[in-house]
């Protein structure tokens, strides 16, 4: 009996092992053929990029015959994505040739040294003059100035609001406000005018994760006098503390869900809220403005779960205004994603030629239109069959001007999740604006340090 | 579990190897042993080395790319944060609440029914209990998410009934992720019970009922007793299993809202893998170990007691 | 055959003895009606949630209310039943959780029996350990484990996260095991011994059958565990094409997308179906779940 049992366990090790070195020819990539990991999320969009790239490969093995192009997606929370590609470019036998990653996260992974510089590249291709300076800033390397990725669309975030529900409440159409104040005072009127409505959406809190900090938080703050060093000092390399623009922010928020112009405190901090807003309360007509993304119609486009034709008669879009109105007059927040090639990539040659076949004017026009997104480079960006693509791609396009990227460094992480706590505990009212900026004075000092904050002078 | 404590029931081996010299005689009796032992040292007790040397150092997933030891750094600092201490208190919550508490008592309470229902009923509860606990982790989250939710069954029942209505998530999560982790996991300790009752001589409690002893008083005073052992094993193997409970709480609420149902495993999957702080993230798992192993040790003290 | 009558029989024996003993000795108690009427309570509560699973699967409203759809449909399961979301992560899952869960029986069923049956100075320090360590999240190990896979060339393989799988389960499972031994009784045992079987003929001919129900739980506890681990198979894994269901699932499940309720349901349903019928077959062979306690005593 025990011989047959010790029989059975060294075949279980010999398959084992045996298997494993048939997998680890796949896991790593010759001359000839690379390996390009994204990320693929579930939700009803998750075709999209899986079928574009796969149109690419042909289109590039086509051109470059006996090459192979391995599309490996992830599918995972985005969170889950980045731990599996960190790990995976940690070690030269797992890590992909091309990695598809939030422009926000390059320059953690760059300290983490996980990417390689691509300057040497980018020298040599005549496209890359055609990129857009703030998409290049959001893909360079905050330490040494190098070019770490070419980003293949952003986002900006304006006012969406429902000229229907503002034409009712009294307030005339096409809507642009001047400063926060107009905001509140077209919040207010709705508040008194229509029952059932909920004025204003400002997302907060830290279920809503990101999305509180950059929808909900920065467009606020970097709305503020102090503009682009509202919250990182780039020119002395700090955090900013203790600044007025960041309590005024608060106050905003805490004006928003005291006054009840938001959506029920409980709503708002609820998992998933963002879901709720553009599937149901939108289209339901139950939410006057919302400060959110440039891809909302994503949510009611034909090939959508819940397609909602009448979108663009009834949705109006406006620019965020800035504090006080002072120049430029409007403030956008941008995100991304861009294409890197990992430090320990086997075939970085192949890979960068693949991704500049991907990133052609054409192909990227096509990428831009098909999933909705704003385009990173400057003659996609007034190309025909883009800003007809989806009807309100012009007006956040031209948001670009003006917009603002979040301070690209490891930190940044932390300092965010700091934010989404002090907005929870004014949206609550758990705590003053002045105790939860004092929190996240605290907060941020503990997790960069003391000596990398300064003290905001506006 | 006695034969943990107390010396076990040695059988006599020798009668089959005689004339094999005592120290060749342990050896092969304790061959059965290599499997578990080669599995266990591979995979596990050579990465859980690992951790303990990360928890002493500054490692990250991403954001820096050197590691450096930095004493009891992470645990100093998880001493001073608020998030840490409320995780800690949570997670005694949790574990007492809906281990201790819910799955031992409601456990004890279906099996102790249970012996007096009529068989269809037995049957019946039985099937939607167990049913509960094999079903896979991540579904009963989705599931209680779904009845705790503000528009979910729950609510739903109790505007039926003209209760008040709760948005349970929002106002009591660490109640809500209890109820759930009771509902999902009383299975257990009631298969556990039923069997100990099983084995509750009939003699005892029917003298007991022939000295006039009431239906509480003979619970209390023959059964209880009778079946300690099995209560106090029952409560160590709920308490292991609920301290490392995730997948249920994640799916649920995520720890939030804010970080009103962040138990432990969830605060330290957060800050090791979405601040990517390994090495603070390893110090917390070793904190949970730590904490597991305290609970265990109290369990086993009093199991050893009862031998005495 | 004591264990066998103390554990098996419980269906019958229990209610029978019961039910004439209260109604010979005392008038018909309304306390049989009560405890019958909270039972069925209970029942009601627990099974609730499922019922909304099992009725949102094939409703057409989404909602998460618990509410009788207006009409019935199959397109929930239409929609997930493809070999991307469903048929390939299924069979990972049945491959990687069935070998790995026959692994930890196994080997705890080899361990447990030298632990339960003979004394050593190690034994006691052995079982505390592996006791201890069913407290830890496995999450926490998993950067070593990755970088310990890649190094030895076995991250990416199947059989390398099927053991890993194994080898994880494995605490909680010789400790099960080992207590379901104890209970155990040791004189058939001797008697087997006495006729000259060895200590491995003996575990499996006299000692296995006798603790059939502590298998069947450790089992049942195991590829539950298992079918349900998402982190796991995530890290180790690369290819998409080998991970199990447990990695989408999760996802899907935890995102709460409001949109797709009923899919999410449906997708839920195909995926507990195996741990259902795990459990179903297993019991079965017992005579019902009602003996899976066994003879876990302290």
């Amino acid at each position: 009996m025990r011989s047959k049992l010790i029989t059975a366990a060294a075949v279980t090790a010999a398959t084992a092992l045996a298997a494993s070195g048939c997998s680890s020819g796949s896991s790593g990539s010759s001359s000839k053929s690379i390996k390009v990991v994204y990320w693929q999320n579930l939700d009803s969009t998750s075709k999209l990029q899986a079928n574009f790239l796969a149109s690419m490969v042909k289109e590039f093995t086509k051109a470059n015959p006996g090459t192979k192009v391995n599309l490996v997606p992830v599918t995972a929370s985005e969170n889950d994505y980045y731990t599996k590609i960190q790990l995976m470019m940690r070690s030269p036998a797992t890590a992909p040739d091309l990695v598809y990653e939030d422009t926000a996260l390059i320059n953690s992974d760059i300290a983490g040294g996980y990417l390689k510089p691509l300057d040497a590249y980018t020298a040599k291709w005549s496209d890359w003059s055609q990129y857009a300076a703030a998409a290049k800033t959001a893909v360079t390397g905050a330490s040494d100035n190098k070019v770490y990725g070419v980003p293949d669309n952003t986002d900006t975030r304006g006012i969406w609001y429902n000229k229907q529900l503002f034409t009712k409440a009294g307030i005339s159409v096409p809507w642009q406000p001047k400063t926060w104040a107009d905001v509140l005072t077209a919040a207010r009127k709705i508040k008194s005018e229509l029952s059932g409505v909920t004025p204003l959406n400002l997302y907060t809190g830290t279920a809503g994760g990101e999305a509180s900090s950059m929808q909900g938080f920065e467009m606020l703050l970097y709305g503020t006098p102090a503009g682009d060093k509202s919250l990182y000092d780039a020119s002395q390399k700090k955090w900013v503390v203790g600044s007025k623009g960041f309590k005024d922010a608060l106050d905003f928020v805490h004006t928003v869900y005291s006054e009840k112009l938001g959506p029920s405190v409980s709503d708002a901090l609820g998992a998933n809220f963002g879901t709720t807003v553009g599937t149901e309360l939108i289209p339901a007509g139950k939410l006057a403005m919302d400060i959110d993304g440039s891809w909302m119609p994503n949510n009611w486009s034909s090939s959508s779960a819940k397609p909602w034709k009448d979108w663009e008669s009834v949705m109006g879009e406006a620019a965020m205004p800035t504090q006080n109105g002072q120049a430029p007059g409007s403030t956008s927040m941008s995100g991304g994603w861009a294409w890197s090639i990992p430090a320990k990539a086997g075939n970085p040659d192949l890979a960068w030629k693949f991704l500049e076949s991907v990133q052609t004017k054409t192909n990227s026009a096509q990428w831009n239109a098909l999933n909705a997104t704003i385009a990173t480079r400057t003659d996609v960006a007034s190309d025909p069959t883009y800003l007809n693509a989806v009807p309100t791609n012009k007006f956040f396009t031209g948001l670009v001007a003006d917009t603002h990227y979040r301070p690209g460094l490891p930190a940044y992480n932390q300092v965010s999740t700091a934010i989404q706590k002090a907005m929870e505990s004014v949206t609550t009212g758990q705590a003053s604006v002045d105790k939860a900026a004092a929190t996240f004075d605290n907060d941020v000092k503990s997790a960069v340090g003391d000596d990398k904050t300064v003290k905001g002078t506006s | 579990m006695s034969t943990l404590t107390t010396a076990p029931p040695g059988t006599d081996g020798d009668r089959r190897s005689r004339g094999v010299p005592p120290a060749a005689q342990s050896l092969l009796r304790g061959l059965p042993l290599l499997p578990s032992v080669l599995l266990l040292a591979v995979f596990l007790a050579g990465p859980i080395g690992y951790c303990v040397y990360y928890a002493f150092t500054d490692m990250q997933l991403t954001g820096a790319s050197g590691t450096h030891f930095t004493g009891f750094a992470n645990f100093t600092r998880a001493f001073h944060d608020a998030d840490f201490l409320n995780a800690v208190w949570l997670t005694l919550v949790f574990v007492v609440g809906s281990a201790v508490v819910g799955q031992n008592t409601l456990g004890l309470a279906l099996a102790v029914l249970m012996e007096k229902a009529a068989k269809p009923v037995r049957s019946i509860v039985n099937g939607v209990v167990i049913a509960a606990w094999v079903l896979p982790e991540v579904v009963a989250g989705y599931l209680m998410y779904a009845f705790f939710y503000s528009q979910g069954s729950l609510n739903s029942i109790l505007s039926a009934l003209h209760l008040p209505q709760q948005n349970w998530l929002y106002t009591l999560p660490i109640l809500a992720v209890c109820l759930a982790n009771v509902w999902r996991g009383t299975a257990f300790s009631m298969m556990v019970f039923s069997a100990a009752l099983n084995d509750v001589p009939q003699e005892l409690t029917e003298a007991a009922e022939m000295d006039g002893a009431g239906p509480w008083q003979r619970f209390f005073r023959v059964t209880l007793p009778v079946i300690r052992r099995s209560i106090l094993t029952n409560l160590m193997l709920i308490t292991l299993q609920t301290l490392s409970v995730f997948g249920l709480v994640y799916t649920m609420t995520r720890g939030g809202p804010g970080n009103k149902s962040q138990t432990l495993p969830v605060f330290m999957y957060q800050q090791a893998f979405q601040n990517s702080l390994i090495g603070y993230g390893t110090a917390i798992a070793l904190v949970l170990l730590l904490v597991g192993a305290l609970f265990s040790a109290v369990y086993i003290r009093l199991l050893k007691l009862e031998d005495d | 055959m004591a264990v066998a009558a103390t554990t098996t029989p419980k269906t019958g024996t229990t209610p029978v003895t019961a039910a004439p003993r209260t109604l010979r000795r005392r008038r018909p108690r309304p306390g049989r009606a009560v405890v019958n009427v909270l039972l069925l309570a209970v029942s009601l509560v627990y099974v609730l949630p499922l019922l909304w699973m099992l009725v949102a699967s094939v409703s057409n409203l989404n909602s998460f209310r618990l509410a009788l759809p207006d009409a019935l449909t199959l397109d929930n399961f239409d929609a997930v039943l493809n070999v991307d979301t469903t048929y390939r992560p299924m069979l990972n899952s049945l491959l990687l959780c069935g070998f790995a869960t026959l692994v930890t029986v196994v080997v705890s069923i080899l361990a447990a029996y030298p632990l339960s049956r003979y004394r050593s100075r190690l034994r006691r320090p052995f079982l505390y350990t592996i006791l201890f360590s069913t407290g830890l999240p496995i999450t926490a190990v998993m950067i070593p484990v990755y970088s310990m896979f890649v190094q030895v060339n076995l991250i990416d393989s199947m059989p390398g996260t099927t053991l890993f799988l194994a080898a994880s389960a494995l605490p909680f499972g010789i400790w099960l095991m080992k207590s379901f031994m104890d209970g155990v009784p040791l004189v058939l045992e001797e008697a087997a011994r006495i006729d000259g079987a060895g200590a491995m003929t003996v575990l499996w001919r006299v000692v296995l059958p006798l603790m059939r129900p502590g298998v069947v739980v450790v089992t049942i506890f195991t590829f539950i565990g298992m079918w349900g681990n998402f982190f796991v198979p995530f890290i180790l894994l690369l290819s998409p094409e080998k991970l199990p269901a447990s990695v989408s699932v999760f996802t899907f499940l935890s995102a709460h997308d409001q949109t797709q309720y009923g899919q999410l349901s449906a997708f839920s349903i195909i995926y507990s179906l195996p741990v259902v019928m795990l459990y179903l077959i297993l019991s079965r062979k017992l005579g019902g779940g009602f003996a899976l306690g066994g003879a876990l005593k302290g």
